[in-house]
């Protein structure tokens, strides 16, 4: 095992924090959008402007940025197919954030898909 | 109206930004070698590593393919229901490791391809769980 193996784990979830905060920041500036979803190419460029004059959606940008210079991080200290596979971390946050922030539903089948995720993750640590 | 109906265009598409996919983790990977052995916790070093990583082709070679795999996926999202995507597109779980086998000398263990498909079958069962969602109302 990595002798680094809980600071590369905190630096991933660190990483897929902000991830997850990008999608909470996108998915709440969409849904405060009172516009419907675009259907050809003029109402698609209508619906984007609107959407950047929200700052939710700059600081989902933001949050990319963030979440990249930690995930560089973690792949100079690990190997990549370790770092890929720990970076399926934001389903379970994404998950567990969507039903406590955004008040989303979120069924047993979905439940038991992000068990298997962190079975998953549980085991590549491991390995 | 849902659109379910995956057809061999959708699915090239959808192979296409799986290997995409790939070729971004392997470029951040890349961009990432010339600089390893710093700590993180020291101020000085993650700045060195920061000038070292951003003056890296590979990395600015990743992150323009970010942005043609948005357009990619803006494009399969208009045509298929995300439930149908996400499956196909996962799997790029296992050709990154296999591309960290083949283009970096990476070693998997079993126990680690175990954890792999653990990952890959719970992605698959989440984004299913939405067209379940969608036929019930």
């Amino acid at each position: 095992m990595n002798p680094n193996i809980f600071l590369i784990l905190g630096l991933i979830a660190i990483s897929n924090t902000f991830d997850t905060a990008r999608e909470l920041f996108l998915k709440s500036a969409i849904n405060g959008l009172d516009a419907e979803s675009p259907r050809d190419i003029r109402s698609l460029i209508k619906f984007l402007s609107k959407l950047l004059r929200k700052r939710r959606v700059w600081l989902g940008f933001l949050c990319s940025i963030l979440s990249l210079i930690f995930y560089l991080l973690v792949l100079s200290k690990a190997d990549l197919n370790f770092a890929f596979s720990l970076d399926s971390m934001h389903y379970i946050f994404i998950a567990a954030s969507a039903k406590l922030v955004l008040k989303e539903k979120v069924g047993a089948s979905r439940w038991f898909g992000t068990l298997f995720v962190v079975i998953g993750i549980i085991l590549v640590t491991l390995s | 109206m849902f659109k379910k109906r995956l057809t061999l265009k959708i699915l090239l598409f959808l192979i296409l930004s799986d290997i995409l996919e790939t070729f971004i983790q392997f470029c951040f990977k890349k961009s990432t070698l010339p600089a390893t052995g710093f700590s993180v916790t020291n101020l000085s070093d993650a700045l060195a590593f920061m000038k070292t990583v951003l003056s890296s082709p590979f990395l600015w070679l990743g992150i323009c393919t970010v942005l043609v795999i948005f357009v990619i996926w803006s494009t399969i999202l208009s045509k298929i229901d995300l439930s149908v995507a996400v499956p196909v597109a996962s799997f790029s779980y296992i050709l990154v490791p296999v591309c960290s086998i083949v283009f970096l000398k990476e070693t998997i263990s079993p126990l680690r391809w175990a954890g792999i498909f653990f990952i890959l079958s719970g992605i698959i069962l989440t984004s299913l769980s939405s067209k379940e969602k969608i036929n019930e109302s």
